[in-house]
């Protein structure tokens, strides 16, 4: 494990604290699964924190367990100093929440999108509409704010499922595999954009299976193979353990030592 | 709970489901345009068919005419009827349709008369041809016409007056009011039809914003948002009984429109007169909201259970069968329900409903009703809200 311990000290940054946690799953035909495995990670605000890991590793259910999608079996997970157990309301004001299972509804138009997923949320419409002429602005996407979504190209819906989680403007965003699917060119915006909100100073969980992204994106890197940890670090700090550069060949090696200690 | 939030999903649900174009086929077009058609249609060429069969000549055939010459006059004074004397095949002719009865004078006719003894005539026709048919009756009635200008002849050769024949007249006098004539003529349909449009109603937009939303992967969003899940599912059952009652009504109204039209054409309806007061009209709608509130919240809960609408279609069918099947056991005449027999949810209310149609007002029977309806889909809805917070049930795929 390349865990460093002296980066886990508590500091006013750490916006995500996880620890051991843990999730099981009982299924009738497989019986007990064990989906993610005493997982511990922190995450600060103005960071990019990368989860990667192949299909299946527990990417999905660790940020459903985030957001208070469901439960954890075991282990403590605080979002900005709230537990999700047990302040699962209050966290949700805290998360902005976009993966493949967030979709948009067909028949409305970006705007009455945004207005709903706004007073969902509690916000005020005066406040809601200051903040859609800002996000709309930013994103660019003036221009379709009034078409309805089923018109919409793939990248336009991916930009207003981007305005829909920062509405509410919350300082922690998970983004579940938010690229999958687009093409480079509006795969290339949102990473843009992540950017963006780092600089702003946000606290981003972005989980992905491609290397490239992570390698350009994400300040920290926590690799993550069938339910379990199996590294973590800084792009540099993973590559000093590795006796690879590329962060391609340091995941297959990483998951070839993960599969060997079973 | 906070109602602000559930109106904002009961708004949001409305709004998505009145844009999509089916549900403006299903709830508008198909009962106020596509029923009055249909029956506008069946009306007129119901009566363009009787119309042509009625001007129609008949040809009859008829055998030992020689036997019967008055009688065979009389049928040849009738404009409609063309009588045929030929002998023939007669079966053959009359089933390839030449012509369209056979009518068989005995040879002992005039014996008979004479002797003042029964004759029997035997009258042939085809019961599946309308054009058979209109022979039969022109025929009868030539032959009571017949029979009626004998006993008159036999009458006054024995001395006796026309009024010898009736001895007792029986008039009726009918007191049924016309609101229990409109009651009585709509308590036989209109329970089943309610409950029928009340459940087709509400079962598309129910499975469209539940199991639709999971299918199309909306639903995790609105499960990240301030709101909670019993919001989530009071906003959505009450738009599925806006839906559900509305279409209801929009269902009644096309089917009204349809009897109307359809039965005007065809040739008019004896003037029901519709008297039902304002009374019932409360009772109905007593009776009517917890059980669209009840389709409304075991419809949502099964649309939440389901993985997609795939699955919840198919749960859903065998719950509109038993609910058909009640409907139609309400329809059935002579069946009476007992006290307990009341608690049966949809049952329940087609009786209740029937009752109110005729003008009968049972407390007991309204309030059982009431309650076991409403408890019912609190049942249901609190079963949602829980299969809501199930994460093996939401995530299942």
């Amino acid at each position: 494990m390349l865990i460093d311990k002296n980066k886990r000290e508590v500091s006013n940054k750490e916006m995500i604290q996880v620890e051991g946690l843990t999730k099981i799953f009982h299924d009738k035909k497989r019986g007990k699964i064990v989906a993610v495995n005493n997982l511990q990670f922190n995450c600060q605000k103005g960071q990019v924190f990368g989860l990667l890991g192949p299909n299946g590793a527990g990417k999905t259910t660790t940020l459903r367990i985030l957001a208070t999608m469901i439960l954890p079996t075991k282990g403590e997970i605080m979002v900005n100093g709230l537990d999700v157990v047990r302040h699962a309301a209050k966290v949700r004001r805290q998360i902005g929440f976009l993966s493949s299972e967030t979709g948009l509804y067909d028949r409305f138009t970006p705007r009455e999108t945004i207005l709903f997923f706004g007073r969902i949320n509690g916000m005020e419409d005066k406040i809601i509409k200051k903040r859609t002429a800002e996000i709309f602005h930013n994103l660019d996407m003036e221009n379709f704010q009034d078409v309805r979504v089923n018109k919409l190209s793939t990248g336009m819906k991916q930009k207003l499922s981007i305005a829909r989680s920062i509405i509410h403007n919350p300082p922690v965003l998970i983004f579940d595999e938010p690229t999958v699917g687009l093409d480079i060119i509006t795969a290339k915006t949102v990473i843009e954009y992540v950017k963006r909100f780092r600089d702003q100073g946000k606290c981003i969980i972005y989980s992905t299976h491609i290397m490239q992204e992570a390698e350009k994106l994400c300040d920290m890197i926590t690799i993550i193979h069938q339910g379990n940890l199996i590294a973590q670090g800084t792009l540099n700090e993973l590559k000093k353990n590795s006796s690879f550069d590329d962060l391609e060949e340091i995941f297959f090696e990483l998951i070839d030592q993960g599969e060997n200690l079973e | 709970m906070s109602w602000k939030n559930i109106k904002l999903i009961f708004t949001k649900e409305l709004v998505g489901t009145i844009r999509d174009k089916r549900t403006i086929i299903a709830m508008i077009i198909i009962p106020l345009i596509f029923y009055p058609l249909l029956f506008t249609g069946i009306g007129y060429f119901n009566k363009v068919g009787s119309m042509k069969s009625e001007e129609v000549t008949s040809k009859i055939m008829i055998y030992g005419a020689e036997f019967a010459p008055q009688l065979v006059k009389h049928l040849q004074d009738y404009e409609k009827i063309e009588v045929i004397t030929i002998e023939d095949d007669s079966p053959a002719k009359l089933q390839n349709g030449d012509i369209q009865a056979v009518l068989v004078v005995p040879p002992d006719f005039k014996y008979k008369i004479e002797r003042e003894e029964p004759i029997k005539l035997i009258l042939k026709y085809d019961t599946t041809e309308a054009k058979s048919r209109i022979a039969q009756k022109r025929v009868n009635q030539i032959i009571e016409e017949y029979k009626s200008e004998i006993i008159l002849q036999r009458l006054s050769r024995l001395d006796l007056k026309e009024e010898f024949l009736t001895p007792l007249i029986l008039q009726e006098e009918n007191i049924a009011t016309a609101e229990k004539m409109t009651g009585s003529f709509l308590a036989l349909l209109l329970p089943y039809l309610i409950i029928i449009l009340i459940f087709a109603g509400a079962m598309h937009t129910a499975v469209d914003i539940t199991a639709g939303e999971k299918e199309r992967g909306t639903i995790a969003t609105l499960l990240v948002s301030q709101i909670s899940r019993l919001e989530i599912v009071l906003g959505k059952c009450f738009a599925v009984m806006l839906i559900s009652f509305t279409s209801m009504v929009l269902g009644l109204l096309g089917l009204a429109l349809a009897f109307l039209s359809g039965a005007s054409i065809a040739g008019g309806i004896e003037g029901v007169n519709f008297g039902i007061s304002i009374n019932t009209i409360f009772l109905l709608f007593l009776v009517l909201f917890p059980l669209v509130g009840l389709a409304s919240a075991v419809l949502v809960m099964v649309g939440i259970f389901a993985r997609n609408i795939r699955e919840a279609s198919s749960y859903i069918t065998p719950i509109y069968m038993l609910t058909i099947f009640l409907g139609i056991i309400s329809i059935s005449q002579g069946m009476e329900l007992t006290g307990k027999m009341f608690l049966v949810p949809v049952l329940n209310s087609s009786y209740v409903f029937k009752e109110l149609l005729m003008g009968k007002i049972y407390w007991n029977h309204i309030i059982t009703t009431f309650s076991a309806n409403i408890i019912i889909a609190g049942i249901a809805l609190f079963g949602a809200t829980r299969l809501f917070n199930k994460e093996e049930v939401l995530f299942r795929s």
